[in-house]
């Protein structure tokens, strides 16, 4: 058992946790930051690609309104790299409250988000494939934001700033010293060797986890997990963000993201952060909500669903539906709440405040460490790596034709997301991948319409040394493929299935991994 | 001469073209896409474990092969067989043993009947052989193989990469780019001449299936001779050679036979009012529009779900894509596929229900007309994947259509 000290402990590495360590190392604190899997697994990982103006929320949470709007403008300059400005569109479709636009702009212009209605012609002349009978139309400042690119981002900037991450670490305990939280036994996964790390203070942003993190020291946090589903389609059906203009309600929203569309959300309330699974139900609706969009959405292909988990603060007195809870976030203080000191829990929010969230928990961890030092963060922009080769589609596309100018054709292994063997091998150089799937959120890997059908065998084959002599990658990450296809099993995408079944039972015999010798 | 119309040009259509045009039928097959043989590894999956009268007897009731009987199935086999030595394509194997065959994944590949070039690869023949790569082809990793093999215990020697020298430029190379260029006896000479240093010592390699899509045979054994090495072919990711040379012999036998093919044509059942109890054809669309073809007896042979027989709805209906024939499957969405890629899935047993006759029958169990027959992946009752049958039912069920047909 090795042992280390230092001033901050952050428990939790998805945007909050990242923003939080990223904060402090800023503030000159001394970061160690624990992450259960990889980056961007959880919840920061899971959602639907939005980087919000606000709008959606300027009439059931103007607080939250207000910082999305403002947290929108700061992260285009700090992080424009991850940030793709599509800008976005709020519409009353046919049959909608009517009555709910005007309250919806006076909300906007009470928040502070800016909106300017357009015709619907022009929405449609904009976005052919939206409905042409759209009652109005308002233009918003949303944007698609890669989450995987922000995460990465964060994580070298920490590192770079002397900070440290420690990804496939689980929390076994909290150490405490009296009444006071004072840092946490950690493990290796896969491992018995335990760290034990003492904490000036520790940080719990374990997302939907948080409450069994608590737990750890004894304490409770209330609070409430919703589950939400989206669908990616095969293909980018709009170029703008397209919100339906009416009170938050399932499948309100199609982002583009990428080479897809994503339709996100459903919102069920569950009881564990590892209930991902989807109903075919909410995946009827959420095709149901966007055909009122996107009038001929039936004729395209769903890619592939996946759900991501809200975990969402719920104070004594509210109960029932997850979608009416407050999305603002809460910092809760367990030497106030609780009597622990040493321990701050980060509950709630979303992508976009993660920066703010991340400067009120730094506040408060500072002013218990009585150490001054204000945030920083707000003028420190996250640099593009330097090798930024990959990180979209047309950035990629232009790196292929420029090499195929110079005669040097480079080896493509993922036709869908032209993802090349270099970059394969570069990724697998690094210590942090452990799996194709690690691959995958780098690189993008099998994430195409074919979902691995073909590269699946071609990475395996490239990652043999570095796997090892009785590895599962191959049939670890076909499983983990498969997984996100299952809830849109019919029509073309089952044909995509049944594909990848043939080639990989029937052509390459691949068994499960559990009778592989 | 009766005629007959064969829909489909997977390995199920073709077979049953060619058989027909054989027993003096005249035949016409429509298909609108390309078939499903380029998939494929070339080889006839039969069941594993193989047949006997105890495994046959272990299948349900509904099985394409209960359906056909032990009798038939042995038939099918030895005219299967016939055709493609016809060919040049000799097929090892029998419905007893299957042969275990090394995967390009490095897994052991259980199959019934295999041609030549693949079956010399059977780990059951004494001693160990080495594995070849082809340089800059992405498609097949000896590597991986050979790291996976040896997992398994078996005797892979080692692994070489081989050069391809004068590669035209171009993009990623597929199995099928590698194959034309083997047909091209220039090239395949010079590239199999600088093989000889790397190999010397040598004596049974396995290599990715690329030699050649019409003269493969004979373009293997002169490299076995020119190199002294005994030279046996592994199926690659698609597109597939193997598949694609099978899927060639079945179209010359057929055509040599007088059967007529009309490809890039979508077919839709076509029922007369008058002609109760029988279908009269298809009307299919090509260039010219949509046109009719009548026919005395129809042979659908349009595949499962992944080829189009099969249509797979969102609100839970599965539907036969020609006559609209009632399909056996489950309603409930959810319950389609099962939580592992690797597990027997349930979507894949939906299927046209069939009589002894290979004629499809509704919930009744009475046939829907006296002149349609079903064929191949649309047929319901069994998960090929899983049990190792899928190119044997499509033999085996087209050689009963066709019988039944001809009657």
């Amino acid at each position: 058992m090795t042992s280390l000290s230092t001033q901050l402990l952050v428990l939790g590495g998805g945007a909050t946790g990242l923003g939080i360590a990223w904060d402090a190392c800023l503030r000159g604190l001394k970061v160690v930051l624990v992450e259960q899997g990889d980056i961007g697994q959880g919840t920061s990982g899971r959602y639907h690609g939005l980087l919000h103006s606000g709008g959606r929320y300027v009439v059931s949470d103007p607080v939250s309104a207000r910082d999305c709007a403002a947290e929108n403008a700061i992260l285009r300059r700090l992080a424009s790299h991850t940030i793709e400005d599509t800008g976005g569109f709020f519409a009353a479709a046919p049959g909608d409250p009517p009555a709910f636009a005007d309250l919806w702009l006076e909300g906007c212009r009470h928040a502070g988000v800016p909106a300017t209605e357009i015709s619907a012609t022009e929405a449609c002349r904009r976005e052919p494939l939206l409905n042409p009978r759209l009652q109005r139309v308002f233009a918003v400042q949303d944007a698609s934001l890669d989450s995987f690119d922000l995460l990465h981002a964060l994580v070298r900037a920490i590192r770079s700033a002397g900070g440290q991450v420690w990804l496939r670490h689980r929390v076994d305990g909290l150490l405490r010293e009296g009444d006071r939280v004072s840092g946490a036994i950690v493990r290796p996964s896969g491992s018995t060797d335990t760290r034990t790390v003492h904490a000036e203070m520790v940080v719990n942003a374990t997302g939907p986890w948080a409450r069994e993190t608590a737990r750890l020291a004894g304490l409770d946090i209330p609070m409430a997990l919703g589950k939400g589903a989206m669908v990616a389609m095969a293909t980018r059906l709009v170029n703008t963000v397209v919100n339906r203009l009416k009170p938050p309600a399932d499948g309100d929203i199609i982002v583009p993201v990428g080479t897809v569309a994503v339709l996100g959300t459903t919102d069920v309330p569950v009881d564990r952060p590892t209930d991902l699974h989807i109903d075919p139900w909410e995946i009827d609706l959420l095709l149901a909500e966007a055909e009122i969009l996107i009038p001929d959405i039936s004729h395209h292909r769903p890619l592939r669903a996946w759900a991501g988990i809200r975990p969402l603060f719920r104070p004594a007195r509210a109960a029932g539906e997850t979608r009416q809870m407050p999305r603002a976030h809460l910092i809760l203080d367990h030497a106030a709440a609780d009597g622990t000191p040493g321990m701050i829990s980060v509950i709630g929010g979303k992508l976009t405040t993660y920066r703010l969230m991340a400067e009120q928990t730094m506040d408060e961890v500072c002013r218990q460490l009585h150490v001054q030092a204000a945030c920083r963060t707000m003028d420190a922009p996250l640099e593009r790596p330097a090798d930024a080769r990959y990180f979209t589609l047309p950035a990629r596309l232009e790196a292929l034709e420029r090499a195929g100018r110079h005669q040097q054709q480079p080896e493509v292994i993922c036709e869908c997301e032209s993802v090349t063997r270099e970059q394969i091998l570069h990724a697998l150089e690094s210590a942090d991948t452990t799996d194709l799937d690690d691959v995958r959120r780098d690189l993008r890997l099998g994430m195409g319409p074919c979902q691995a059908g073909f590269c699946a065998y071609r990475a395996a084959a490239l990652a043999e040394s570095r796997a090892g002599a009785g590895s599962t990658w191959l049939e670890a990450f076909l499983e983990e493929r498969w997984r996100g296809t299952r809830p849109l099993a019919w029509g073309t995408e089952l044909r995509q299935m049944d594909l990848t079944r043939r080639i990989y039972l029937e052509l390459m015999a691949v068994r499960p991994a559990t009778e592989a010798p | 001469m009766k005629r007959v119309l064969v829909i489909g040009a997977g390995l199920t259509g073709l077979f049953a073209a060619a058989m027909a045009a054989r027993r003096g039928a005249e035949v016409t097959l429509v298909t609108d896409g390309r078939g499903g043989l380029e998939l494929s590894h070339g080889c006839i999956d039969l069941l594993t474990p193989p047949l006997s009268p105890e495994t046959f007897g272990h299948l349900l009731p509904a099985h394409p092969y209960r359906r056909a009987g032990l009798e038939r199935i042995r038939e099918a086999m030895d005219l299967f067989r016939e055709f493609l030595t016809e060919q040049g394509l000799t097929y090892f194997g029998s419905l007893e043993h299957n042969l275990a065959l090394p995967s390009a994944a490095g897994g052991i590949r259980d199959t019934g009947l295999a041609p030549l070039a693949q079956a010399t690869g059977a780990l059951a023949d004494a001693g160990t052989f080495h594995l070849a790569s082809l340089a800059h082809f992405r498609d097949f990793s000896a590597a991986f193989a050979a790291q996976r093999l040896r997992q398994r215990g078996l005797p892979v020697g080692g692994v070489v990469e081989l050069a391809l020298p004068n590669l035209p430029p171009g993009r990623d190379l597929y199995a099928t780019d590698l194959a034309r260029l083997f047909d091209d006896r220039e090239w395949r000479e010079e590239t199999i001449r600088s093989w000889r240093s790397p190999l010397t010592g040598i004596q049974r390699l396995g290599v990715p299936a690329v030699l050649g899509l019409t003269g493969a045979e004979a373009a293997r054994t002169s490299a076995e001779e020119q190199l002294g090495v005994r030279l046996f072919e592994i199926p690659t990711l698609p597109p597939s050679v193997p598949g694609l040379r099978l899927e060639r012999a079945l179209r010359r036998t057929a055509q040599a036979a007088g059967a007529h093919l009309i490809e890039g044509a979508h077919a839709t059942g076509l029922v007369e009012a008058a002609s109760i109890g029988r279908v009269t054809g298809v009307v299919y669309v090509s260039a010219g529009g949509p046109r009719p073809q009548r026919a005395e007896a129809v042979i659908l042979a349009t595949g499962g779900a992944l080829h189009g027989g099969l249509v797979f709805r969102s609100h839970g209906a599965v539907q036969e894509s020609v006559f609209d024939l009632p399909v056996e499957h489950a309603s409930e969405r959810g319950g389609w596929t099962a939580e592992s890629l690797f597990a027997s899935q349930p979507y894949s047993r939906f299927g046209v229900i069939i009589g002894d006759d290979f004629r499809p029958v509704g919930p009744d169990g009475q046939p829907l007309f006296e002149n349609l027959f079903a064929a191949g992946g649309l047929l319901g009752g069994c998960d090929r994947t899983a049990e190792g049958s899928r190119q044997g039912i499509d033999l085996v069920s087209a050689y009963c259509a066709v019988e039944e047909a001809l009657t």
